[in-house]
């Protein structure tokens, strides 16, 4: 326990030993926090927004004219039996022609003196079945009733919005991955830095009978809190500016930056970790 | 020359360990017993700190073996030579003294990184430092003591562990001549007290202070003489 203490001790005399390097390796962590902090931010909000607009896109089942009540209440109770299903809207033909008058503001019996819009199923799945593959298996069932005359939806849009997610998603990994490493190997680097002008003191632990654990441990105390300290100011800046955007720009943008305490305990604990890896990676070269 | 069913606290045998364009050393055969003190001389390059550093295992033989009571060079795990150095102090002409720190800390490192008790670690350091006559200095930094008075404190921390040996390498090529003195009195009741000492040196001045030592005459890697 005492010798826990010590080397707790040692570590933040480190961290105040370390000087301009330890500053600077600060700096880095710090600025490769708010990239990151920001960057998840951002592409959760965009994965938010892309899931929003695929909820949105409902099949269109349009039906015979001649399709009886009862088999259109048959084939309703058939889809709503089907575990896909979120909800599921009749639209009649009066109803579609009413709709059509709202939307396009002129009656459709002016027009051709009768209705040609036939009644339809509007389908909404639920969002675990919100994929092209299974809205066009669902669809292809749908296409084989004998009441069903065309099955509709935005296969194309669809398809580009599904590409363009696991894209978002892509990049965000590999920039997160990307954004990790350049931070860890510039604060090792910074650390490796602090260390060899600390090298005195490792020489002399090592000279006196100290283990490689024992010299290894205050450096990386002092690694991990220069990782906490960046983070603590990343967290700052970062809810900060959250904070300006939702007060001072809400007359420029619409948008409402919000993060959960667990999205700042996360970067918290993301810091500590790499200058925990930078240091260990740092005094690597040293034992 | 030590035969190897004897049993002494540091025995060479048949050691050579050359490194680079280096001062090495070949075929070195000698033992030391417990409370001995030993001088190891020789002009610079001929040898002297890298016996030191074999004995601290600081330097492997390539051939041959150093055992040091029961740490041998040819068995010896990399995780076992703390174990060693604690038992070996050691002292060098440029201190090797943390800035960073004071007296008091400098000593105490020894002791920490020995998973002493404060307490302990609070009483030998105290105890130590006012053996060597540096009580009144115990948290000063030695950017502001003299020369004589850095080496005490490297001594100190070298005999607060309670070493089988201190080694000394050139301790006083940094010392005036009174400091010298002073210096080696000290290293001569350490070794009154049981300690064995181990000075590495060039200057035959300070042999003559301590008549009764082991001498071990060193030159371009070999043994020529021990008396």
């Amino acid at each position: 326990m005492i010798v826990f203490w010590f080397l707790v001790k040692e570590g933040f005399h480190g961290l105040f030993r370390s000087g301009y390097a330890g500053i600077f390796s600060i700096i880095i962590l710090c600025i490769s926090l708010v990239l990151i902090g920001f960057g998840y931010i951002a592409a959760r909000d965009t994965l938010v927004l892309v899931d929003n607009i695929r909820s949105q896109f409902d099949i269109d089942v349009f039906l015979y004219r001649t399709a009886t009540a009862e088999e259109i209440q048959q084939l309703t109770q058939e889809i709503s039996a089907m575990p896909e299903i979120e909800k599921i809207v009749f639209i009649s033909a009066d109803s579609a022609a009413q709709r059509f008058k709202s939307e396009f503001g002129e009656d459709i019996f002016d027009i051709l003196q009768y209705n040609p819009l036939p009644p339809s199923l509007t389908i909404s799945l639920k969002k675990p079945y919100q994929h092209v593959a299974d809205i066009e298996l669902l669809a292809a069932i749908l296409a084989n009733k004998s009441i069903v005359d065309e099955v509709k939806f935005r296969k194309n849009f669809l398809r580009i919005i599904e590409r363009y997610q696991q894209l978002i998603l892509v990049i965000v990994i590999a920039a997160f991955a990307f954004l990790t490493l350049i931070s860890v190997i510039l604060a090792s680097n910074s650390i490796k830095m602090t260390i060899f002008s600390r090298r005195d003191v490792i020489e002399t632990m090592k000279l006196v009978g100290a283990t490689n654990n024992f010299v290894r441990a205050p450096f990386l105390i002092e690694g991990t809190l220069e990782g906490l300290c960046a983070a603590v100011v990343a967290v700052i800046f970062i809810a900060l500016s959250f904070y300006f955007i939702n007060n001072y720009l809400q007359a420029f943008i619409s948008y409402r930056a919000l993060a959960s305490y667990r999205f700042y305990i996360g970067l918290l604990v993301l810091g500590s970790l790499m200058g925990l890896v930078g240091s260990l990676r740092a005094i690597r070269k040293f034992l | 020359m030590s035969p190897e069913n004897e049993i002494d606290m540091i025995n060479f045998f048949n050691v050579s360990c050359t490194f680079g364009k280096e001062a090495g050393v070949r075929n070195l055969n000698f033992s030391i017993e417990e409370g001995e003190f030993v001088f190891i001389t020789g002009p610079s390059g001929a040898g002297k700190s890298t016996i030191l550093r074999l004995i601290y295992m600081d330097l492997f033989p390539e051939k041959g073996k150093v055992v040091i009571r029961n740490f041998d060079s040819s068995k010896i795990r990399a995780n076992e030579i703390p174990f060693l150095r604690r038992k070996v102090g050691m002292i060098f002409q440029d201190f090797r003294l943390l800035n960073d720190r004071n007296v008091y800390q400098n000593v105490a490192l020894s002791l920490y990184v020995s998973h002493y008790k404060t307490k302990e670690i609070r009483a030998r350091v105290y105890k130590i430092l006012n053996q060597v006559g540096l009580g009144h200095r115990i948290y000063y930094h030695p950017s502001e003591l003299s020369g004589g008075e850095q080496q005490r404190v490297a001594i100190a921390r070298a005999l607060v562990k309670e070493p089988v040996v201190l080694l000394a390498d050139e301790p006083t090529g940094n010392l005036d001549p009174r400091v010298s003195t002073d210096l080696m009195n000290l290293l001569a009741y350490i070794n009154q007290q049981g300690t064995a000492v181990i000075v590495a040196t060039h200057n035959y001045g300070l042999i003559q202070r301590i008549p009764k030592a082991k001498l071990i005459q060193v030159n371009d890697g070999e043994i020529v003489n021990i008396t």
